[in-house]
């Protein structure tokens, strides 16, 4: 997205409490990332239009104004990942964000290593851009989408059509948040994006085959209210 | 039109009986003036014309009555003045006698037919004025805002167009008498039994017997479009129960206006409760998620500045990082606090929208012990569910928070490396899922009080905790129309149980036999 130096990829942090800037600032800088801030959203395209940040945090709770917009506005024109800073039991502003474009969401109150972790998440994605590999592997299993081979231990696991569709569409989005309403719509199609109850007794299905332990899954992990999120 | 006929037939309704004759002589005595000076001009024939025309106007403008009077009056006159020998009464020629009777006949028919004429006017007349105090009436209620209004048009239209009294009585949805609508005026008395009759059976009742005791003795359903919506009880004014008999259509039409008015009443207050409803619940979930945001955001940064001291570099001190560490477990104690009271205060307000979705269980205990993480380091999960689970439908974001809590107490309340066991099994139209552990048990079993607000099972406690878990899980359980209930293990240990109803689950069709597309084998 911007040219910048991949040692040292550009955040901005869009957020309106000092405090909260201050940590988020010191966490990224740790990990070698230059740190731009904004207090407002208006301040916060601004700022997004001009440096070209490789990564935007975003408080939901602006005092101008709505973060969905936000994000809304800035999707118009950027495919920057955005990682959104949200209090919990609020899955509806969770969901309504992930729906317009957010990659992912950090539940407030959060500590510095989950900060950094997803930050750092966001970027390595970001930085491999293009370049996606057909092979894919994790826990006990691997997965050759060029030949459409799912294996666990080396020994073959059938998936049926619906399952292996959900799975490649959890590995074209590793790590990042997958909203029902979303899964439905690429798995089903659009005409199904109300039939939750299909969607996770498929996720079920893929983790009874794929998973060691289907109900302490490690890889397909249950973003509880708002989706799932593939882990490798 | 109206008028016309009206005009033809009741031209002096005001005129008194003596006024009427005196009019018909004077007629008659005008025609004789006027006819006398023509004797010589118009033959006897033509002039008796004239007399039989008078009869005629005098029947149909005065009634039957005058024109007797006329037709007797002519005759003589004529006799009189015009039938030779003249200013005698004695008929020479025979055939006079014709004319008379003819005279006579067409004053009886005339009379006969301007008096029905008349009388259908006036029913006419009558009815239109009735169609319009009804229409009157309807547009009153429409404008009608309160029962109260109903009420006193009801009884005002009733006195003007049926001369009765009457009350509305009314019925809620379960058919019970609602107060306060019966009690209106105290000069009429209501058998509830009646009423009650014609209410459930949506049929007018009428028990003319009690009218002379005062009772109401008509009691007409009020049939609304949804439902019955009550019953009108109605009592002539005067002690004629023929009068209401003689009324019934009339009053059933009026009945059929009075329950459309209650009902839309009913409507209009059903939605106003609905308004009032869904501003208070926005206004208090708008407090509530400012309260929660201004709580939040200085624990987040408390957290969060604690924990980027602990692994700041340099690195602090062994005493300065155990502090710092302190204090980011401490604030993620207090978040983790008020979280749960924010829960509380919004399950407390009672109406908790629940976002139920069909989905298996074991979903939601995976992600609460992913969720605890750290918490629950200490303490291995085992979960054992029975063959074949159906989905349940519930709340997964407050299923969680039960999960999370009762794990949580747990791993707190058991020692270290001790086993947390979850275990979920069926049992006729409910699912039971037990959460049980290896730590001392509970002191009181079969408290409810274990489960009320800030209520803990060790009084004295070195544990953390206000004891809000518990009724959490109360709450969110209670809102799922399930039960909790603790107890203590055998082997020692304690043990919650919850339930959630199983429903009709949705249907899964079966995804085709998989054929070559797709099949990843």
């Amino acid at each position: 997205m911007s040219a910048a130096n991949p040692a040292n990829p550009m955040v901005l942090v869009v957020e309106d409490e000092k405090q909260i800037r201050r940590f988020v600032r010191t966490s990224l800088e740790e990990e070698g990332c230059r740190v731009f801030e904004a207090e407002t959203s208006a301040q916060g395209l601004l700022e997004a239009g001009s440096r070209k940040p490789d990564l935007v945090m975003l408080d939901l709770g602006l005092p101008d104004g709505n973060g969905v917009d936000f994000i809304r506005d800035l999707r118009g024109w950027s495919d920057v990942p955005i990682l959104v800073l949200s209090a919990r039991s609020n899955e509806k502003d969770k969901i309504q964000a992930l729906d317009a474009g957010a990659d992912d969401y950090l539940t407030k109150p959060f500590g510095v290593g989950e900060l950094q972790a997803r930050a750092r998440a966001l970027l390595r994605r970001q930085s491999r851009g293009e370049e996606a590999s057909p092979l894919f592997a994790f826990g006990e299993v691997t997965v050759d989408l060029s030949r459409r081979l799912v294996a666990r231990n080396g020994e073959p696991v059938h998936l049926t059509p619906i399952e292996y569709r959900l799975l490649c569409v959890l590995l074209a989005n590793t790590g990042k948040v997958l909203t029902q309403r979303h899964l439905l719509r690429e798995v089903w199609g659009p005409s199904s994006v109300e039939s939750y109850h299909y969607l996770r007794v498929y996720v079920g299905h893929l983790r009874q085959k794929l998973e060691i332990d289907p109900t302490q899954p490690r890889h397909i992990q249950t973003e509880t209210g708002v989706g799932y999120r593939f882990q490798p | 039109m109206t008028t016309t006929s009206k005009h033809l037939s009741v031209p002096h309704p005001d005129l008194r009986d003596w006024q009427r004759h005196a009019l018909t002589i004077l007629a008659c005595a005008v025609t004789t003036l006027i006819t006398t000076p023509l004797i010589g001009l118009l033959d006897l024939a033509n002039i008796v014309m004239l007399f039989l025309l008078t009869v005629l106007l005098v029947s149909v403008t005065l009634g039957l009555k005058p024109a007797l009077l006329a037709a007797f009056l002519s005759v003589g006159l004529f006799d009189f003045f015009f039938v030779p020998p003249r200013f005698t009464f004695v008929v020479n020629d025979g055939q006079y006698l014709v004319t008379f009777a003819v005279m006579l006949v067409v004053a009886i028919i005339t009379g006969r037919l301007a008096g029905g004429l008349r009388r259908q006017a006036d029913d006419s007349a009558a009815e239109e004025r009735h169609a319009r105090a009804l229409s009157e009436m309807a547009r009153e209620l429409s404008g009608a805002l309160t029962l109260e209004q109903v009420m006193e048009i009801t009884r005002s239209f009733l006195h003007r167009l049926a001369h009765a009294r009457g009350d509305i009585l009314l019925y809620d949805k379960g058919g019970a008498l609602l107060p306060n609508t019966a009690t209106g005026s105290p000069t009429l008395t209501i058998e509830p039994r009646l009423a009650t009759i014609a209410y459930e059976q949506g049929k007018p009742v009428e028990c003319s017997l009690l009218v002379d005791s005062g009772y109401a003795a008509l009691y007409l359903p009020l049939k609304a479009p949804m439902r019955v919506r009550g019953v009108i009880a109605v009592a002539p004014e005067e002690n004629t129960p023929e009068a209401l008999h003689a009324q019934r259509a009339r009053l059933e039409t009026m009945a059929s206006l009075v329950a459309i008015a209650v009902e839309r009443i009913h409507y209009v207050d059903v939605a106003q409760r609905t308004q009032v409803q869904m501003v208070s619940e926005r206004l208090r979930s708008s407090i509530l998620s400012a309260v929660s945001h201004d709580l939040r955001t200085p624990l987040t940064a408390l957290v969060g500045l604690a924990d980027s001291l602990v692994v700041s570099k340099p690195p602090l001190g062994d005493a300065a990082r155990e502090s710092a560490e302190a204090i980011r477990e401490q604030a993620e104690r207090l978040s983790g606090l008020v979280g749960n009271l924010l829960d509380m205060a919004r399950l407390h307000a009672g109406d908790v929208t629940l976002h139920k979705e069909w989905q298996p269980v074991e979903e939601v205990i995976g992600s609460s012990i992913k969720l605890l993480g750290r918490a629950l380091a200490e303490h291995p999960v085992r979960v054992t569910l029975a063959d074949n689970l159906p989905l349940v439908e519930f709340d997964s974001v407050l299923i969680e928070r039960v999960f999370c809590n009762l794990l949580e107490n747990a791993a707190k309340y058991s020692p270290p490396g001790s086993a947390i066991e979850i275990g979920v099994i069926t049992r006729s139209d409910l699912m039971e899922i037990t959460v049980s552990d290896r730590g001392p048990g509970f002191l009181r079993v079969g408290d409810a009080a274990l489960f009320d607000m800030f209520v803990r099972g060790e009084t004295e406690s070195a544990k953390p905790g206000v004891g809000l878990g518990l009724a959490i899980c109360r709450a969110i359980i209670e809102a799922h129309d399930g039960s909790i209930a603790a107890a203590n293990r055998p082997q020692g240990g304690a043990s919650v149980s919850f339930t959630l109803p199983l429903g009709e689950p949705p249907v899964i069709e079966e995804e085709p036999l998989p054929g070559g597309e797709g099949d990843a084998s």
